[in-house]
């Protein structure tokens, strides 16, 4: 096939049974070695920070944890209770329907503003990646806290400019979670079209060309000939996308803080309020273990299915 | 000739279409900075006035005046020193890391490499508990280290970085072997110049992230002289009373220098930023 | 296979790890102080952690207190770490569960007594009670003890209420509805005022855009909305027994029921993405003409920005006979962090800062309420401000029971918002939504 050619140096897959062939068992104790060596700085800060605090969470989640310390061990009870919890529940399927929602849409998006803008010339090129970004830039506090003023029922200028003073966005259980979702995608979009817009620079044009005159229609060179090249930058801006969407925390926090009515409330933002308003860090950790079992899930099956394509 | 071909197909109507959408989104992303520009400039009047004022009339400094009031530019330094010595380790260490697991054969590789895998969009959250208790025992709390040290903990650079060391040939490493090239001489001498583009693009990407990662500034710092802009923003709603001139002016603070910087080397952050995934 | 065993290995590895941390952790909590104090014979460091209460809204305002103090104990040093409203439960959660409690807090018995001292964190300080607390009311002083014994020493102390703009309800003709002098309006007439601001705000004769805010977006200022609607019928929030949280009692929700109907008729409207300081604000910039959460400290805070009259209101009342909440008592809490030097001198501090006159008037005036020494009489008889501080002197004669040691207390805040957002803004039935408040709220009560 003529794409594999200039597939940008993917490596192939290397099998794992066949990881060491044709190495001899000193060699593979040599490499063992200065590999860790490479890796233990590393391996430092992510055992230390992520992996060691990864374990004491899992063990206090079996635990009945209150501000006056560890009062005893509680078996299953946090979790049975998460199962019971209708905020769990409501966190669940808001976090659900935020990864569903903002995930395609900020990658659809920005792909097609990236194929609108990278043929232009380089200043309006420049000018549209530019402002895409910009919120990025701004900080996600700076963001939000001015998008609290535009939403302010009284003071705010949406309402000022719809003629609809007093509507609360933010304060409506159906509306609120729509402006997280928008303010998230604004937030989402600058990289992916930074990398959609190089990406689609690199696609190689003799096969376009070739295409075309074969007679194949726009959509059809699209998906014939340029999305299999751009295949990784669409996994990469789908790993980072969903990150940002799981982790949404500045947005929920300085806005509805998982209101009205937890029609905003996430996972993530109810494992931080079971343990901060609630004080029972045994149950927020409980919540914390299932939302990481929930993300490692859902990134295996990400990177299951981007090698399968 | 490029453009003819690849316009080839393309309908006029389409075109137009897509420039006017362009442009209304491009407003509509524009808009919150120009409102937190101009918000900064207003006087409690026109904050609170009932008809948009979509420019400072009678534009005023008293905003800024009352945020100087605060330790407001050893906030700005606060979040400066943690983004640049988050970016600075993480860079470090993921360019030494990534290049053991994309080039290196070992006992182990696949085991970690699920692990980062599967670290890499674990929320902070669920592991603050504990990783308050370390930086305790440590004798960090409440420190900018204590933000600094989690962040380089995340795997994601090694991910990253790792996916650029696969893009090195073998037989170059190979050559560097054969000319007597120690470990570490063959890193930096062949292995390094190779990925610096990815570390640019790490580098950016864990500035920017550094800087919005509200929720471990807003654990971790708890002294008023530690908070960093973005903490001291936050709390302005709220603890002083929600004045938005005054929020908007920090929001300014906060934004301004980076937005030049990222304005000014925008060709350098948007190369680098693009690396992450052209060679992913 | 030895891919299986590595993993095993790691994982026994990082387990073994992670315990012993919790391990080192939990000793920590019982045997770091005696570390840090190690070299404990003359210095001892000690660090206050100040909400904001009144005045004292940086450690600026604690500097001439704590100058005072060294001249006598030049041995203790004081640092003071500020934290608000807004994030001070998830600082203080933060620091005790990682050990770094602080060693003296201020603020009221809510947190005090209700959160720290019912977990056993908290140093018992009776004995500080015997030696200076005989001119200290019994309101007071009974909610300063838990089972008997004390674990918070008083400063100061308010009450909480209500303000309205004056020249909105002059010009809305609406000040025929409240007595001027006692400062109390019954529940009929503060409907009929709030409808005579709806009607004038439409005509355009005043300049509000909403009669009053029911704010129920967090739980912040939520004495408010607590005190509104338990006196609108005269009601309790806690039965009288303390055994059952009381809102789906009759008159509360006849009360709940009045406010629904307020806001459906736009004589009162309700925001559930807003906080008191979001209603507050409201009122300030005339955008609202009351606000439910009124004291001193709010009053000189939004003095600035004010363009016109904030006149301080009790809370109306059926029978006219308000009960107000208690704002504070306000003062102080010592941690059991297990250092005896430590907390020795935390005591020297308290009793310097809440009995010795010349200091304590000062910081009873930096509060900005009224000092709970009866003894003392009237702190601000001669301050320039005397006039303004009238008003709030007069609401101390209202105050009613306190609340905030009923078990379940921070639990049942975080449900009380949510229900007004579901009364108030989703227009559901009052009766369900009280009495699924009540049923959670006392599953914690034991």
């Amino acid at each position: 096939m003529a794409q594999n050619t200039v597939a940008p140096q993917q490596k192939p897959n290397k099998q794992k049974n066949s990881q060491f062939s044709g190495m001899s068992k000193a060699l593979v104790r040599r490499e063992t070695i200065s590999a860790y060596c490479f890796l233990l700085p590393s391996l430092i800060f992510f055992v230390g920070f992520v992996v060691v605090p990864m374990f004491i969470c899992v063990f206090y989640s079996f635990m009945e944890y209150g501000l006056g310390g560890i009062k005893g061990f509680a078996g299953l009870d946090n979790y049975i209770k998460l199962f019971q919890d209708p905020i769990f529940h409501r966190g669940f399927l808001n976090t659900v329907l935020i990864v569903v929602i903002a995930v395609p849409t900020v990658t659809a998006f920005s792909l097609w503003v990236s194929s609108a803008i990278y043929k232009m010339h380089s200043v309006p090129r420049s000018f549209f990646r530019c402002v895409f970004y910009l919120p990025v830039v701004t900080g996600s506090v700076a963001i939000t806290v001015v998008w609290k003023w535009i939403l302010h029922p009284y003071n705010g200028l949406l309402n000022q400019v719809a003629g609809t003073t007093g509507f609360d966005w933010l304060g409506n259980s159906s509306t609120a979670i729509w402006f997280i979702i928008l303010i998230l995608f604004t937030t989402s979009i600058g990289q992916p079209i930074v990398l959609y817009v190089a990406a689609l620079g690199n696609v190689d044009q003799s096969l376009v060309e070739a295409a075309q005159v074969d007679g194949a229609t726009k959509l059809q060179v699209f998906w014939k000939i340029k999305w299999p090249q751009i295949m990784p930058t669409t996994l990469y801006v789908l790993v980072i996308t969903t990150i940002n969407s799981f982790q949404c925390f500045a947005l929920i926090q300085l806005l509805t803080k998982g209101g009205p009515l937890n029609s905003t409330m996430t996972i993530m933002y109810q494992v931080y309020d079971t343990a901060y308003r609630l004080n029972d860090l045994g149950y927020a950790n409980a919540i914390g273990v299932v939302l990481a079992i929930i993300i490692a899930i859902f990134s295996a099956i990400q990177f299951k299915v981007a090698k399968t394509d | 000739m490029k453009a003819k071909t690849d316009l080839s197909g393309t309908s006029t109507g389409y075109k137009v279409f897509a420039a006017v959408v362009l442009i209304l989104v491009a407003l509509f992303f524009l808009f919150p900075l120009y409102w937190i520009v101009t918000g900064s400039f207003k006087g409690v009047i026109e904050i609170n006035a009932k008809h948009p004022v979509w420019f400072p009339t009678s534009p005023t400094l008293e905003n800024y005046m009352k945020l100087f009031d605060n330790p407001a530019f050893q906030w700005l330094f606060n979040i400066i020193f943690i983004s640049a010595a988050a970016m600075v380790l993480t860079c470090i260490t993921a360019a030494l890391a990534g290049y053991a697991l994309g080039k290196k054969r070992f006992i182990g590789r696949g085991v970690l490499f699920t692990i980062i895998i599967c670290a890499m969009a674990l929320p902070k959250q669920v592991i603050v508990i504990p990783l308050l208790q370390e930086m305790t025992a440590i004798g960090l709390n409440d420190t900018l280290w204590a933000v600094i040290l989690p962040t380089v903990g995340w795997p994601f650079g090694v991910f990253l970085m790792k996916q650029f060391a696969e893009t090195i040939p073998n037989e170059i490493l190979e050559a560097a072997r054969v000319d007597g090239a120690g470990e570490l001489r063959t890193f930096f001498s062949v292995v390094f110049p190779m990925i610096k583009p990815g570390i640019g693009a790490l580098a950016i990407f864990t500035f920017v992230n550094t800087w919005n990662d509200y929720f471990l500034q807003l654990v971790m710092l708890t002294s008023r002289e530690n908070w960093t802009l973005p903490l001291a923003i936050a709390n302005m709603q709220g603890e002083m009373s929600n004045d938005f001139g005054l929020i908007m002016a920090g929001a300014a603070l906060a934004a301004i220098p980076i937005v030049v910087v990222f304005i000014a080397f925008q060709k350098y952050f948007t190369q680098g930023i693009a690396m992450g995934a052209v060679k992913g | 296979m030895k891919k299986k065993r590595i993993l095993a290995l790691a994982l026994a590895a990082s387990m073994s790890l992670g315990l012993a941390a919790c391990g080192g952790g939990e000793e920590a909590s019982t045997e770091s102080p005696s570390g840090n104090g190690g070299e404990s014979t003359g210095a001892v460091e000690l660090n206050l952690w100040s909400f904001n209460i009144g005045g004292f809204t940086d450690s600026a305002a604690w500097e001439p207190i704590v100058a005072a103090f060294n001249e006598a104990n030049p041995d203790i040093k004081i640092t003071v770490t500020p934290i608000n409203y807004q994030d001070g439960d998830q600082k203080l959660t933060t620091a005790i569960s990682s050990n770094n409690a602080p060693d003296i807090i201020f603020e009221g018995p809510e947190r005090i007594v209700g959160n720290y001292a019912r977990e056993g964190l908290m140093v018992d300080l009776s004995d500080m009670w015997t030696s200076g607390g005989s001119d200290i009311a019994e309101g007071i002083s009974s909610v300063s003890q838990l089972d008997g014994t004390y674990y918070m020493y008083p400063l100061s102390v308010a009450a909480h209420c209500m303000a309205i703009n004056y020249e909105a309800f002059e010009a809305a003709g609406a000040l025929q509805y409240i007595d001027e002098e006692t400062r109390t309006w019954t529940t009929d007439n503060f409907v009929k005022a709030m409808e005579a601001i709806r009607d004038a705000a439409a005509a355009g004769t005043i300049d509000v855009t909403v009669p009053g805010i029911i704010y129920c977006g967090a739980q912040g200022g939520d004495q408010g909305t607590r005190a509104l609607v338990n006196n609108l019928y005269s009601d309790y929030y806690v039965t009288d027994d303390g055994s059952s949280y009381n809102a789906n009692s009759e008159n509360n929700v006849k009360a709940l029921k009045l406010l629904q109907d307020m806001v459906n008729n736009g004589s009162m409207s309700a925001n559930a993405s807003f906080a008191a300081s979001d209603e507050l604000q409201a009122f300030a910039n005339q955008t609202a003409a009351v606000t439910f959460c009124w004291n001193y400290s709010n009053y000189t805070q939004y003095a600035e920005q004010t363009q016109f009259t904030p006149f301080a209101m009790a809370f109306p009342s059926d029978d006219g006979k308000p009960e107000l909440e208690m704002a504070g008592p306000y003062g102080f809490g010592i941690f059991n962090n297990g250092d005896e030097a430590k907390i020795e001198a935390a005591k020297k501090f308290i009793d310097f800062v809440c009995n010795d006159k010349t200091a304590g008037v000062e910081a009873v005036k930096t509060t900005g309420f009224f000092p709970v020494h009866s003894e003392w009489g009237d702190v601000y008889a001669d301050a320039e401000d005397a006039d303004v501080r009238a008003p709030f002197a007069l609401m101390s004669d209202y105050l009613g029971r306190y609340y905030a040691l009923t078990g379940g207390w921070t639990e049942q805040r975080a449900l009380w918002w949510p229900m007004l957002q579901e009364i108030m803004t989703t227009g559901a039935d009052v009766q369900t939504a009280a009495d699924s408040f009540v049923q959670q709220a006392n599953a914690n009560i034991g």
